[in-house]
C-alpha cells in the first residue's frame, strides 16, 4: 500500500514537472528565427546599417558559443537571423515585413531603424499578433495603450526625448538670455514628434520664452541656406534643429558657408553619430553646438553583455574596414539584442504574448551599455535618457562631449552665448 | 525677404541646369534616357573625394579630370550598349530599362566598395587654389561666404555657378562653332537623313554621349558643397531633379536645360521660403505644370525642327 502510495505521489511529481517545464528540450527547434530589415541604400542607410552591425555582431557571437539560452526549451539553440534590404524605401519594407512573418515565419521579429522605416511594421505586427522588437523607432504614434505588439529597444520614446533641451531652455534658459527660440523640424514620425513634445514642454512650463520661428521642411531636404536666412530674420537665441543624419550635416555645413553664428545652436546627430558628423562637417563646425549626449560618453554600469569599452574593441575587431561608423546606433543594435537574448532567456515560450510578458518584466531591471531599460504601459522607452551636452574641442582639436543638463549629470557649465 | 531667395535662385538654379544639361544632350542626341545619369554625377563626386582625400589637392581639379575620365567612359559605354539599343524597335522605352539597371549595379558596386555613409568636403577647401579669384568676387578669407547686394552666399555656390555657366557657354560654342557640334545637330534633328547624307552618326552619338556624361560627372564634383554630402544611393534623386529640369527646358534642347534649371531653382528657393514643408512636391508639381501647359518645355518648339 505504501509501495503504491509512494509509486503514484512520484508518478504525480513527475507529471506535475512535465507540466510546469514549459516544452521538453526534445521539442526544441533547431534554430530560433529572428527577422529583420535593413537598408543598405539610400536615405537611411547610414542609421540603419549600424544598428543591423551591431545586431548581427550579437548574432555571430552567440552562435559562436552555440546559440543563445532559451528558457522555453532549456537549452542553447542557434540563432537564425533573416535579414533583407529594405533600400529605405517604406513600401518595399512592408512588403517584406510581411514575408518575413507569413513566409519565413520568423520567431522574432524586428523592425528595421528609424521611426519612419519602422511606421510599416508596427502595423503589420499589430495585424498578425506578432510582437514588434522596435530597435530605434521613437515615435509617439507607435505607442498606445490599445496595442500590445511593440515595445521600444534602444532610444527614449520622441515624446519624452526632447525634455532635457525643453528643460534647460525654459529652466536655465532665461537665466543666460534666451527667450526667442527657433523650431526647425524634418517632417517625418521621429522629428516631427521630438517637436511636437519639445513645444508643448515649452509650453507648459509658461517661462518666459517665445518660439519665433516653427517650420517643418521634408525629410529630403539637402540645403537650408534660404531657410538660414529665415531664420537670421526671426533673431532667435536659440535654434533647435531636428532631423537626420543627413539633414543634419546639410544643415551644419550651410551654417558655416553662409558664416552665421546663432547664440545656441541644438542637432540631434552631433550627439549620436559623432564620428559621421565630424567626418563631413569637421570639428570646428560642431564646436559649442548642443546636443544629446549618447551613453557611449556616458559609460554605463552593466549587468548584461559587454559594456561599452569592450563592445567597441569588438566592433573594431569585426567592422576594422572603417564603412559603418560606430556611433549610437551601433549601440542600439547591440543594445536589442541583448533585450532579446534576455527575453529568451526568461519567456517560458516562444508565445508573443509570452515574448512581450517577459520584455515588460525587464523593465527597470537590465541595466545594458545603453542604461536602464524602462518601458512605460504602452512599450515606449522611458530609460536610456540621453542628457543634453555641448561639444567642444579638447587639447588636441577633437571633440569631446560636456554635459550641462541635468544638473545632477552635467560635467560642465554650457557655453552661451557662442562666442 | 525676396533678394534673397531670388539671388540663391539664380545660383543654384545655374548649378541645377549644370546637373541636367548632360542629361539633355544624350537625350537630345540619341532619344534614349539615361536613368544612370545620376549615379554618374555621384561617381563625379567620388572622383573629386579621391582628387582631395588621396592627392590631398583642391576639388575644384577634380573638374578638369572628372570631364575627361568620364568622356571616355561615355564613349567606351557607348559602343557597348546603344548600337545594340538603337537596333531595337523602341531604343527610348527600352533605355529606360537598361539604364536603371546600370544604375542598380554602379550604386550597388559604389556601396560594396566604400560603404552607404554619407561623404563630403571641408567647403572652404573648394577653390584653395583660387583664394585670388574668390577675394576678388567680394569673399571673405578662408573659403567664406560671399556677399550679393548684400545677401550672404556659400562661396561653394558662386564657384560653382560659375563653373556651371563656363559649361554651358562651351556646349554652346561646341554644338554651333564647332564641325562635331554641327553634326551633332545634324543627328538631333533628323537622326535618319544626317545618316543619309553620310555623317558617322555612331562616332557623333559616341562623342555626344561621351561629353553627356563628362558634363554630370562635373556636377557631380560639386554635389558634395551644394547637398552637404553625397551616398552611393544620391543618384536616384539627381536623376528626378535633373529630368524635371530637362522637362521644363525642353526634351532635347540642351541649350533649354539652362533656362530650365534657372527656373526650378528660383521656384524651389521660393518654396522653401514660403512653403518650406512643401519643397518636395515642387518637381512633381512642376512637371505636371509643364506637361499640361507646354508639353514642349520652355524652350521646346525651337529644338524639334533645329
Amino acid at each position: 500500500m505504501l509501495k503504491t502510495a509512494i509509486a503514484a505521489l512520484g508518478l504525480g511529481m513527475a507529471m506535475g514537472m512535465s507540466l510546469a517545464s514549459p516544452v521538453l528540450a526534445a521539442d526544441a527547434p533547431s534554430e530560433i528565427k529572428l527577422g529583420t530589415l535593413y537598408a543598405s541604400s539610400g536615405r537611411y542607410a547610414s542609421i540603419s546599417m549600424p544598428v543591423h552591425a551591431g545586431l548581427k555582431l550579437w548574432v555571430e557571437q552567440k552562435n559562436a558559443e552555440g546559440g543563445v539560452y532559451v528558457k522555453a526549451f532549456d537549452k542553447k539553440i542557434p540563432i537564425k537571423l533573416i535579414a533583407y534590404d529594405d533600400q529605405s524605401n517604406t513600401a518595399t519594407a512592408s512588403t517584406l515585413y510581411n514575408q518575413l512573418i507569413t513566409q519565413d515565419k520568423v520567431d522574432l521579429f524586428v523592425a528595421d531603424s528609424g521611426s519612419v522605416l519602422t511606421a510599416p511594421a508596427v502595423t503589420i505586427a499589430r495585424d498578425h499578433k506578432m510582437f514588434l522588437f522596435d530597435q530605434t523607432g521613437t515615435g509617439g504614434s507607435f505607442f498606445s495603450k490599445d496595442n500590445p505588439y511593440i515595445a521600444l529597444m534602444s532610444d527614449p520614446v520622441s515624446t519624452i526625448w526632447p525634455k532635457p533641451i525643453a528643460d534647460f531652455l525654459t529652466k536655465d534658459g532665461p537665466a543666460l538670455g534666451i527667450k526667442r527660440v527657433a523650431i526647425l523640424y524634418s517632417t517625418n514620425e521621429f522629428t516631427g514628434t521630438q517637436a511636437n513634445s519639445l513645444r508643448k514642454f515649452i509650453k507648459d512650463a509658461n517661462a518666459p520664452i517665445e518660439i519665433v520661428y516653427d517650420q517643418g521642411v521634408p525629410t529630403e531636404t539637402t540645403n537650408y541656406t534660404v531657410i538660414l536666412n529665415n531664420i537670421r530674420a526671426a533673431k532667435p537665441d536659440a535654434v533647435i534643429h531636428l532631423g537626420y543624419a543627413p539633414n543634419d550635416i546639410a544643415f551644419l555645413r550651410n551654417v558655416q558657408d553662409v558664416g552665421i553664428k546663432f547664440n545656441m545652436l541644438f542637432c540631434i546627430y552631433p550627439g549620436l553619430e559623432t564620428e559621421l558628423l565630424e567626418k563631413n562637417v569637421g570639428a570646428k563646425g560642431l564646436q559649442h553646438v548642443f546636443t544629446y549626449v549618447p551613453p557611449s560618453e556616458m559609460a554605463y554600469p552593466v549587468n548584461f553583455g559587454m559594456n561599452i569599452a569592450d563592445y567597441r574593441k569588438a566592433w573594431d575587431k569585426k567592422y576594422s574596414d572603417g564603412k559603418i561608423e560606430f556611433g549610437f546606433n551601433a549601440v542600439a543594435g547591440y543594445t536589442t539584442a541583448l533585450v532579446i537574448e534576455k527575453t529568451l532567456s526568461v519567456a517560458t515560450s516562444l508565445d508573443q504574448m509570452e515574448l512581450r510578458k517577459a520584455v515588460f518584466s525587464l523593465s527597470g531591471k537590465l541595466k545594458t551599455l545603453d542604461g536602464t531599460f524602462a518601458l512605460d504601459e504602452t512599450g515606449g522607452q522611458i530609460g536610456e535618457l540621453t542628457p543634453l551636452g555641448q561639444l567642444e574641442l579638447n587639447d588636441h582639436g577633437h571633440i569631446k562631449f560636456v554635459a550641462v543638463y541635468p544638473h545632477e549629470v552635467a560635467t560642465g557649465k554650457p557655453v552661451y552665448p557662442r562666442p | 525677404m525676396l533678394a534673397y531667395p531670388l539671388i540663391a535662385g539664380v545660383l543654384f538654379g545655374l548649378y541645377f541646369s549644370l546637373l541636367g544639361i548632360g542629361l539633355n544632350l544624350v537625350f537630345g542626341v540619341m532619344r534614349i534616357v539615361n536613368l544612370a545619369h545620376g549615379d554618374f554625377l555621384m561617381l563625379g563626386a567620388f572622383v573629386a573625394f579621391g582628387v582631395f582625400y588621396l592627392l590631398g589637392l583642391d576639388p575644384l581639379l577634380a573638374v578638369p579630370l572628372a570631364f575627361v575620365l568620364f568622356v571616355i567612359v561615355g564613349i567606351v559605354l557607348y559602343g557597348l550598349l546603344v548600337p545594340r539599343l538603337q537596333q531595337s524597335r523602341d531604343p527610348e522605352m527600352l533605355s529606360i530599362i537598361l539604364f536603371f539597371g546600370l544604375s542598380q549595379v554602379i550604386e550597388a558596386l559604389v556601396t560594396i566598395a566604400f560603404g552607404t555613409s554619407e561623404r563630403s568636403i571641408p567647403s572652404r577647401e573648394l577653390g584653395s587654389l583660387m583664394t585670388a579669384a574668390a577675394k576678388a568676387l567680394g569673399a571673405k578669407p578662408e573659403g567664406g561666404p560671399v556677399d550679393i547686394l548684400g545677401q550672404s552666399f556659400p562661396a561653394a555656390w558662386v564657384i560653382s555657378a560659375v563653373v556651371s555657366v563656363i559649361a554651358i557657354g562651351l556646349v554652346y560654342v561646341y554644338l554651333y562653332r564647332t564641325r562635331l557640334g554641327t553634326l551633332t545637330r545634324a543627328v538631333m534633328s533628323r537622326r535618319d537623313e544626317a545618316f543619309a547624307t553620310g555623317i558617322n552618326v555612331d562616332r557623333v552619338c559616341a562623342a555626344a554621349f561621351g561629353i553627356g556624361l563628362g558634363l554630370a560627372a562635373i556636377a557631380g564634383v560639386f554635389a558634395p558643397f551644394m547637398f552637404g554630402s553625397v551616398t552611393p544611393a544620391f543618384g536616384a534623386d539627381a536623376t528626378v531633379t535633373a529630368f524635371v529640369i530637362v522637362v521644363l527646358g525642353s526634351l532635347g534642347n540642351p541649350l533649354g536645360t539652362a533656362l530650365g534649371g534657372v527656373v526650378y531653382g528660383i521656384c524651389y528657393m521660393l518654396v522653401q521660403t514660403f512653403l518650406s514643408s512643401w519643397a518636395d512636391l515642387l518637381p512633381y508639381v512642376l512637371l505636371i505644370l509643364v506637361l499640361l501647359l507646354r508639353p514642349s518645355g520652355l524652350l521646346g518648339r525651337k529644338v524639334r525642327v533645329a
